[in-house]
């Protein structure tokens, strides 16, 4: 049986392949040839539309809103990646403590990143306004967090930064579950501190789980829309704004689609870089 | 003979075909969620009263119809009937991906465009022809809270009537100390944003193919100094027209632009003595004027069923059904309809009047390319990034090549 070809193994070989070549293949195929057409919705239906080669991408780098976005995108990419991993690790060490309610105040922080993106964004806008929002009155100074252009940009990565937290902290949870103990034993009769003991154990144990959590996030991050759509809309100024909401607001609002569609591509090549990253530490992990 | 003899029977078997069968579904899309609307009692009725068509409704969220309806267009299975925002219809509309409606409405008896208001009927006409029929139409007016009025001793009878009044009256009841600021709108970076400017444009006389105009730039300053002199919130940069209605309603803001749509909302909410009045003129200028909105019903070129859903325009075009629009704050697209008793009777009498004046937007093909810098424009200046008139100009560079190839 080893070894023999059998016609079953090539059905359940092109089960996977056909998979990919329709729902990724063909999605992303088809993006790429939406940003080099010229299309409207008079066309929309049909493949075949006036080829315009790059002019597509010509407008968008020209476009100065699209430079910012970008740099919006990488920022609050970047910033959620490295607020998420730090808070996500401290809340994570806490709750390998033993202490009574662990498992369900765990849990319960797991509850806020099961709620619809847009309902969290609504409940940020509230507690970030101007005036009646909870934040203000906490901090005493009538703030404009979303209305302030050199300001909404923070106040959304704040909001998706305790949107997102609790998933990494639960991965990272699980990866600190799989420490055996005995290096800690070892480490505490030779006399290391707590501080030398998470310097040299816990962190090089995590590392590679660390790693694969950042990718995660740059992944989820890259593809935020809901939350800063709630919240801002992407304004004021496209101050807040990220790619895919860019793209988004040319396709579906200013009937652009091959300019939404040219957007999408930037935002995908960076993701699919990211993902090729994750399945290389996901590989490395295993062989390790 | 026999050839007789089959035709017989295929005549009676048809007409006992269509005597018999189920109704046809006519798939119906639409944002009105508010069980009041009289798309319900609308449907209902049509579905009782003949057994040719059934309308088929789905909820759809306002801010995604459009969303919803490009991925159908694209996948090209597309719903019989649609409600559409009046802006955006003629960028379907150019792009032939409705349905011609011209003869149908010709032969209609019950749909006579010389008794529609010009700016609602516009909306659907493109290159001479009929593609879509308006549903209801609504315009912009000052909801003014009278307590407020009262308690910073003016005169809730007398709500103001200029520019210079309305300034004058909103610095007055100004309070920070109880966190109510005078006025309030929406600056938002999208189309409603655009909405609430353009009655001031229009007053100052100003036009959407001149905003390198001093008349522009007036206008839009006017909504600057709010901001800047702390009567208006910077918030309004980030505010939905219902975020600023929110405000209103939690006296947070003594007078803010408002629509009819939110009537149902403030009498429910609102728990103090609010009214209404026609948007102040501009000094010197007397120009009455506001934007004109509403929704418009139209079928998708490849609807399945065209029948059906005319059938349905018409018997939503009822004089009846169009006037239980009030019920939710829909007013009527007519020119003939004046309804008896309105619920509200005075926000009623106010935004009928305002209708009068309300322009619409376009009917542009590129309207949303026309609108987003403008929104960008009034964003601009009152984040102080640029002053009103070097922002205007910008925006005027963007548009007028547009306007150059469809003026508007």
């Amino acid at each position: 049986m080893v070894g023999s070809r059998s016609p079953l193994l090539f059905v359940f070989l092109a089960i996977p392949i056909l998979y990919l070549l329709a729902l990724v293949a063909f999605p992303v195929a088809y993006n790429i040839l939406m940003s080099l057409q010229d299309v409207t919705l008079g066309n929309i239906t049909s493949f075949a539309r006036p080829f315009v080669g790059l002019d597509n991408y010509r407008e968008v780098l020209g476009d100065p809103d699209f430079r910012k976005v970008l740099l919006n995108s990488l920022l609050f990419v970047a910033a959620n990646v490295i607020a998420q991993l730090g808070i996500g690790l401290a809340v994570a060490l806490f709750f390998s403590q033993r202490f009574p309610g662990v498992h369900f105040l765990r849990g319960l922080l797991l509850a806020a990143w099961m709620l619809p993106a847009l309902v969290v964004g609504a409940l940020w806008k509230w507690l970030f306004a101007t005036q009646y929002g909870v934040i203000n009155f906490a901090i005493g100074s009538p703030v404009h967090w979303l209305a302030d252009p050199s300001l909404s940009l923070a106040s959304v990565t704040i909001a998706n930064v305790w949107f997102g937290m609790p998933f990494s902290m639960i991965l990272i949870s699980a990866a600190l579950t799989g420490i055996p103990l005995e290096p800690y034993e070892a480490a505490a009769l030779d006399g290391a501190g707590p501080v030398q003991r998470f310097r040299y154990i816990t962190l090089p144990a995590l590392r590679p789980a660390l790693l694969a959590v950042a990718c995660l996030i740059t992944i989820y991050t890259m593809r935020a829309f809901d939350l800063i759509f709630a919240m801002t809309g992407g304004g004021p100024l496209d101050s807040s704004n990220v790619l895919p909401l860019f793209s988004y607001q040319f396709t579906f609002q200013q009937f652009r689609f091959g300019i939404g569609a040219a957007i999408g591509t930037f935002a995908f090549f960076i993701v699919f870089a990211v993902a090729l990253l994750y399945v290389h530490t996901l590989r490395r992990e295993a062989v390790e | 003979m026999l050839r007789l003899c089959v035709a017989a029977v295929a005549v009676v078997w048809l007409a006992l075909g269509t005597a018999t069968a189920e109704p046809k579904p006519v798939s119906l899309w639409h944002v009105f969620n508010l069980e009041t609307d009289m798309i319900y009692g609308g449907i209902k009725s049509f579905n009782e009263s003949q057994s040719e068509y059934r309308i088929d409704p789905r909820l759809v969220p306002a801010n995604q119809l459009v969303a919803e309806l490009i991925k159908a267009i694209a996948t090209g299975s597309v719903p019989d009937l649609v409600t559409l925002d009046n802006p955006v219809v003629a960028s379907f509309s150019a792009q032939g991906s409705l349905l011609d409606l011209t003869d149908r409405v010709s032969k209609s008896k019950q749909i006579k465009p010389d008794v529609y208001f010009k700016g609602p009927w516009a909306s659907g006409m493109w290159k001479g022809r009929i593609l879509a029929v308006p549903r209801d139409a609504n315009t912009l007016a000052l909801c003014y809270n009278a307590d407020m009025f009262r308690a910073k001793g003016l005169d809730p009878a007398n709500p103001p009537k200029t520019w210079t009044e309305l300034v004058a009256d909103a610095a007055k009841l100004k309070d920070p100390a109880k966190n109510v600021f005078g006025f309030g709108f929406s600056a938002m970076q999208a189309e409603e944003g655009v909405f609430q400017w353009l009655p001031f444009l229009y007053q100052a006389g100003g036009s959407i193919d001149h905003l390198d105009s001093p008349e522009a730039a007036e206008s839009l300053q006017l909504l600057v100094d709010f901001v800047k002199s702390g009567v208006a919130s910077l918030d309004v940069l980030n505010q939905r027209q219902y975020e600023v209605t929110n405000t209103f309603m939690a006296g947070n803001t003594a007078m803010v632009m408002c629509g009819p749509w939110e009537l149902p909302r403030l009498r429910n909410e609102a728990k103090f003595d609010w009214r209404l009045s026609l948007l102040p003129v501009k000094d010197g200028k007397n120009i009455r004027a506001s934007s004109l909105g509403g929704y418009d019903w139209v079928v998708p070129k490849d609807a399945q069923n065209p029948d059906g859903a005319f059938a349905f325009i018409e018997f939503m075009a009822q004089p009846q059904i169009v006037s239980a629009g009030w019920n939710t704050g829909r007013l009527p697209p007519r020119t003939d309809i004046v309804i008896d008793n309105p619920q509200w009777p005075q926000a009623y009498a106010i935004y009928h009047e305002q209708l009068q004046s309300a322009r619409a937007r376009g009917p542009h093909p590129q309207w949303p390319d026309l609108s987003r810098p403008m929104a960008t424009a009034i964003q601009e200046a009152i984040t102080g990034k640029r002053s009103a008139s070097e922002a205007l100009t910008d925006a005027a560079k963007k548009i007028q090549p547009i306007l150059a190839k469809t003026p508007l």
